[in-house]
């Protein structure tokens, strides 16, 4: 009858709504334990990250793993790029957010990274500290702007080394960001390092480091894509990432940068709870984080458990 | 489970951010079509007293009109920010004004004037015969405006998203066209959402109007 | 403020500007062509379409359908659209999703017009064509479509100012045009740039509307000039048109 389908309707939506309102309760392994009495010391923190998966599904298993160590956390994640992030957690709007070695000291700071990472995390933490932020110990994996091509093409071509690559650059049709041109490892990087006129090129602009572009590579209408190193697709298409044998890309290691203010309340918790969790994020888990919610279409948040059950977080 | 191209468990698991995004969807239109309507009405005001700004009047609000939002959006940027609510807002009423405007003098203009002297004739203030004679009568051409003003709002929000901002926007471009084909889902979503909020505004606008001019229904059947 | 606006007239100045793939001459070629390209589309589909069912009188539902969907579905949420469905069939890249959600995005205005332009001519007249023995095509050319010609025009130009305004927005999905300035501009947070492209983009537009507020007024026969219109349904004719400029 009407009434009851409609009412069965009804509830099953509510439940459902419900159900998907209520994040992590159920997925986040550690959300039970730790609460009680220490919860009361520990200060709240508000994990912030960048508006691409990566920095998301980072900043989720940062916070994840500090619920599991007794915090209380807000996120506010997909904030935008680094000049909506990086006065937010100059302000407090944030407190922690996962950062990249290179790209933050590059673009916020106006610093010139290498690949040395040591020189790097040092530069950028004295940057770091005028303005009240400390990084902690950085992943062994990087996420780095790289190039990449069609299996096809690297065989055809014999392609390994972007060095190689820029043999026959004039060869192929390139698929870059809008602002290849003012990205240090783009446009002005290719041509310092590896002779690269990007200007000259036959050139088609897509997102980079994006599905789309990946795809675009796949169905050949460009035979070279500007990619990040992490991104699942290269996997997933079968493409071949060109090695970075000139060092163009800069250290571009994750770290978590934290206020000063919340560490000095937090204690050594906050900090030994994030490097534990950076120290198993190699380049290798990172790309099988993005299969996941690229791929899979799974949720920062069910990615971010997954992958802290896996590891014995 | 996948239902044709579209993941809809992607679209379950991500309820939570699917509502944000709308809810700052709405938030943002409300704002510009609230702060359009006083402006606006403002504006009709000064036209019934003096109509030689009409045409002025008309002139810039349609100049605006004529720019596309985004290069709005930039021209605002150096005086209100870079992806700003702000920025957004002022752009967004400003499409709002000539829709909103037009209509509204026109709907005060097209009240017969045996009504206005019937007003005036049985000693009606100039307020009175304002807000209890040419109000209502001018109404269904005013809510016309109305609607597609907020129509109009809901899907220019959407741009707001290549500045930055969120609402429905994030999910068709920044989420969707990111992730190329596998973002089909995500861009479907949004667009659904942000017509099925089109339509929505536009049906309880139309209820609305229903409501407050009972007398119209016969002569506005088609609206 | 005005420093600010001396850095524009310096961006202006500055032959880098004007440039290579991303200098204005080039970008404002690809707008002009993708957008004429599209119109022509839209008029090719539209038009058509329009006089048929206001020559007839039949399919008003259809029009009225064709009019709210134009106006409620997000041009941005078009040009995504057809970017992820023709990506992986290696048709993503490039101006063919923007030509095709621009020439989906000018259609509407142009049918709405030429319908409710030809539903707005006296019947009498038409009768009295027929009367004299015209023929369903005759009349439409002879009669018809003359007296409805100014709010056909006006179609034309409510779905050009569209299409060039929504033109911009292809930058998002790797279309290019003036658009790609200013989008750059905001990726990198070069303010000078985003103001000084979004001043051309904005010329441009504002060029568009004049010009074809023009076209309208000139190919209009005299005798109609004085006809004033108020709109007050959803299909919006006369100044500007209400459909989005997005």
């Amino acid at each position: 009858m009407r009434t009851n389908r409609t009412f069965v309707l009804g509830a099953a939506l509510l439940a459902l709504v419900v159900s998907a309102c209520s994040p992590g309760e159920d997925e986040s392994p550690g959300a039970s334990a730790g609460g009680g009495s220490q919860a009361a010391d520990l200060p709240t923190l508000t994990v912030g990250s960048a508006g691409f998966w990566e920095s998301a599904v980072v900043a989720e298993i940062y916070a994840q793993a500090l619920e599991g160590a007794g915090f209380t956390v807000e996120r506010q994640l997909e904030q935008g790029a680094r000049d909506v992030t990086h006065p937010a957690l100059v302000d407090g709007q944030i407190d922690l957010m996962p950062e990249y070695i290179g790209g933050y000291l590059a673009v916020t700071y106006g610093g010139e990274p290498t690949p040395d990472i040591e020189e790097s995390l040092a530069a950028l933490r004295e940057e770091l500290e005028a303005d009240g932020l400390v990084a902690f110990e950085p992943t062994p994996g990087t996420d780095a702007d790289g190039f990449a091509v069609r299996q096809e093409t690297a065989d055809e071509l014999d392609l390994t080394t972007m060095s190689d690559l820029a043999e026959v650059a004039d060869q192929l049709t390139w698929g870059v960001a809008q602002e290849c041109a003012e990205n240090p490892n783009c446009g002005p990087g290719l041509e310092s390092v590896y002779g690269i006129d990007i200007a000259s090129l036959d050139v088609e602009t897509l997102g980079a480091c994006s599905t789309a572009i990946a795809e675009a590579l796949n169905a050949s209408n460009i035979d070279v894509a500007q990619v990040c190193t992490t991104q699942p697709e290269i996997a997933g298409f079968n493409l071949v990432l060109l090695e970075d044998d000139q060092g163009l890309a800069p250290a571009q290691n994750i770290v978590p940068v934290v206020r000063q203010e919340i560490v000095d309340e937090a204690g050594d918790l906050l900090e030994s709870t994030l490097n534990d969790v950076s120290a198993l994020l190699t380049t290798e888990e990172l790309t099988n984080l993005g299969a996941a919610i690229i791929l899979n279409g799974e949720s920062y948040q069910d990615a971010a458990s997954q992958w802290l059950a896996d590891n014995g977080l | 489970m996948t239902i044709g191209p579209v993941d809809v468990d992607w679209i379950v698991d991500n309820l939570d951010r699917i509502g944000g995004l709308v809810i700052e969807h709405l938030y943002l239109t409300g704002i510009a079509m609230g702060i359009g309507l006083v402006i606006s009405a403002g504006l009709a005001l000064l036209v019934r007293n003096r109509p030689r700004w009409y045409g002025p009047i008309i002139g810039f609000t349609g100049t605006l009109y004529a720019i596309p939002s985004l290069a709005l959006f930039a021209l605002l940027t150096p005086l209100t920010g870079i992806g700003t609510v702000l920025t957004a807002e002022i752009a967004l009423v400003s499409y709002t004004l000539l829709i909103l405007t037009r209509n509204m003098v026109e709907g005060l203009r097209a009240v017969p004037s045996e009504a206005i002297e019937a007003a005036q004739g049985m000693g009606y203030t100039a307020t009175q015969r304002l807000l209890r004679v040419e109000l209502p009568l001018a109404l269904p051409i005013i809510l016309a405006g109305v609607r597609i003003a907020a129509v109009t709002t809901i899907g220019l929000v959407t741009v707001t998203a290549l500045i930055g901002l969120g609402g429905l926007g994030y999910l068709i471009v920044t989420i969707g066209t990111q992730r190329g084909s596998f973002g089909l889902t995500a861009t479907l979503t949004g667009v659904v959402l942000a017509v099925g909020l089109a339509v929505i505004a536009d049906l309880a606008l139309q209820a609305l109007q229903r409501a407050l001019t009972p007398w119209s229904r016969g002569r506005m059947a088609a609206a | 403020m005005i420093e600010f606006l001396g850095e524009v007239a310096a961006w202006f100045a500055d032959p880098a500007t004007w440039s290579g793939r991303d200098g204005i001459p080039v970008r404002l070629w690809e707008h002009l062509w993708i957008s004429g390209v599209s119109l022509t589309a839209a008029i090719g589909v539209g038009l058509p379409l329009g006089l048929a069912i206001g020559h007839t009188g039949k399919g008003a539902r259809a029009v009225v359908a064709i009019a709210n969907i134009g106006r409620a579905v997000p041009s941005l949420g078009l040009m995504g659209l057809a970017f992820i469905v023709l990506l992986p069939l290696g048709l993503g890249v490039g101006p063919l999703p923007t030509i095709i959600a621009l020439t989906a995005l000018g259609i509407p205005p142009i049918v709405v017009n030429a319908y409710v332009g030809l539903r707005e001519v006296d019947r009498d007249l038409v009768e009295a064509a027929r009367g004299m023995g015209m023929r369903a095509g005759e009349i439409l050319r002879r009669v018809e479509i003359p007296i409805a010609l100014p709010v056909i025009l006006a179609g034309v130009r409510t779905s050009a100012v569209q299409i060039v305004a929504t033109a911009t927005l292809a930058a998002a999905i790797g279309g290019g045009t003036l658009g790609q300035l200013i989008y750059i501009g905001f990726n990198v947070g070069d303010q000078v740039r985003i103001f000084g492209a979004a001043l051309v983009v904005a010329a441009l537009s504002i060029a568009t509307e004049i010009g074809f507020a023009t076209l309208q007024r000139a190919a209009t026969s005299p005798g109609l000039r004085d006809r004033a219109y108020v709109p007050t349904e959803p299909a919006q004719v006369g100044r500007g048109g209400a459909d989005s400029s997005p």
